[in-house]
């Protein structure tokens, strides 16, 4: 079934001060803001779409292209950062093809960089949806990322 | 209310702003991105200036300051020249080949370091936002900030042609550092992507304003006459007034 943004939509009083809510609500059930839903929701609040994407581009939460159906978090925080994350960082993306912030070909990974897990002990660390992969070496990021690929970590 | 500037002594009204009153009394601040019809904005912050409230110091940006009784304003010291070279030195690294900055950076003998000076970089704009207040109020919303950080940039929904654009150019106009490029060829114009045919002068012939542009100022002044351009205005505008003297006398 396609994605009804407009339920989500008609679900909040017609207030400009509910834009974000909005838009944090459709990316959350959605993975991205769609381009229609944008339109949508200008129609709605009567608010010119040029703010409504302002606001989409402005906070890293929300996203304008799908994400993939894996989340990995590199993190780039100081620990991390000691230990080599930028080395992982690039393998990482090499590996997939992407820059931070994109989605790979196959639509199966986006990477973000993040600042600090909260995890520093295992540092470096990646995360992958809510899987924490410490100690992480250059080997095991390909193991790992092939582990993703054939499909043998349920979450 | 009364407060002094430099020393002369101003006059002005409750909830004005240090910078109107200054411009009125014929006083120059430095700015911007301050302009009349559109303020409000203080993005650039090189309109500081030192406001002195009995014995008490601080430096406020004039252009949205509300003055206060008796205030002692001085719009240039040591500390606040130091100020704007640092603010233009960093316009410099952000457009480093406009113009426009250039002639700033050079009447205050500013020169950006050059290890963070990218001599390629062909960015104009500033981000000081009067262009997409004036699509607010003049136009149709069509252009907003986007992105954030070192990211952030004026532009359309997607960097798409614009469906709210009417081409009225009134972002060119007001920007400072003439950042938005307006291409007029032959009865077309071009801006934020998108292609405009514009409509003739019925008196003298010149192109001067987009087809969209007018039916919506048609709309706003309810009005149904024959396109003509400001200058065939203003000139018809003399010949009554011509006319009217000439009655008289
Ligand atoms: S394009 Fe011009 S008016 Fe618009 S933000 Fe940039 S410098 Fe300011
Ligand atoms: S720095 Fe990476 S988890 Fe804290
Ligand atoms: S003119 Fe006051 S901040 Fe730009």
């Amino acid at each position: 079934m396609s994605f009804v943004y407009e339920e989500i939509i008609h679900g909040y009083p017609k207030e400009k001060r509910y834009t974000l809510a909005i838009l944090q609500d459709i990316q959350k059930r959605n993975g991205f803001i769609p381009r229609e839903a944008m339109e949508y929701l200008s129609q709605y609040l009567g608010l010119p779409v040029s703010n409504i994407y302002s606001i989409a581009t402005f906070y890293k939460a929300l996203s304008l292209k799908p994400k993939g159906k894996h989340i990995i978090k590199v993190c780039s925080g100081t620990a991390c950062h000691i230990r080599g994350s930028g080395t992982i960082k690039e393998e990482l993306l090499e590996l997939l093809g992407i820059k931070p912030g994109e989605t790979s070909e196959d639509g199966l990974f986006s990477v973000e960089v993040v600042n600090c897990l909260g995890a520093c002990a295992l540092a470096p660390v990646v995360v992958i949806d809510d899987k924490y992969y410490g100690n992480m070496t250059k080997d095991k990021v390909k193991s790992v990322i092939d582990q993703y690929k054939e499909e043998r970590v349920h979450g | 209310m009364k407060l002094k500037i430099d020393g002369i002594i101003c006059e002005g009204r409750e909830g004005e702003t240090l910078m109107e009153v200054a411009k009125r009394h014929g006083i120059h601040i430095p700015s911007l991105c301050y302009r009349k019809g559109f303020e409000g904005l203080a993005r650039c912050r090189l309109c500081l200036v030192e406001v002195k409230e009995g014995s008490r110091r601080r430096i406020v940006s004039s252009c949205v300051y509300p003055i206060k009784e008796n205030i002692e304003v001085t719009v240039t010291t040591d500390e606040i020249q130091r100020m704007r070279k640092n603010i233009i030195m960093l316009l410099l690294l952000k457009a480093p080949n406009n113009s426009y900055i250039n002639k700033l950076a050079e009447e205050y003998k500013v020169a950006a370091p050059e290890r963070y000076m990218n001599p390629l970089d062909d960015e104009n704009c500033i981000l000081c936002g009067l262009c997409v207040k004036a699509c607010e109020k003049m136009g149709t919303n069509a252009i907003s900030f986007v992105n954030r950080g070192i990211y952030k940039k004026v532009s359309t929904p997607y960097d798409d042609a614009s469906k709210d654009c009417i081409g009225c150019g009134a972002c060119a106009e007001v920007c400072p550092t003439n950042a938005i490029l307006v291409e007029d060829n032959e009865g077309k114009r071009k801006i934020w992507n998108r292609e405009f045919n514009m409509v003739k002068c019925s008196l003298c012939g010149s192109y001067f304003a987009t087809e969209e542009a007018y039916k919506l100022m048609q709309e706003k002044l309810n009005d149904n006459e024959e396109p003509i351009c400001n200058e065939c205005r203003k000139k018809i505008a003399a010949d009554k007034l011509k006319e009217s003297f000439a009655n008289i006398y």
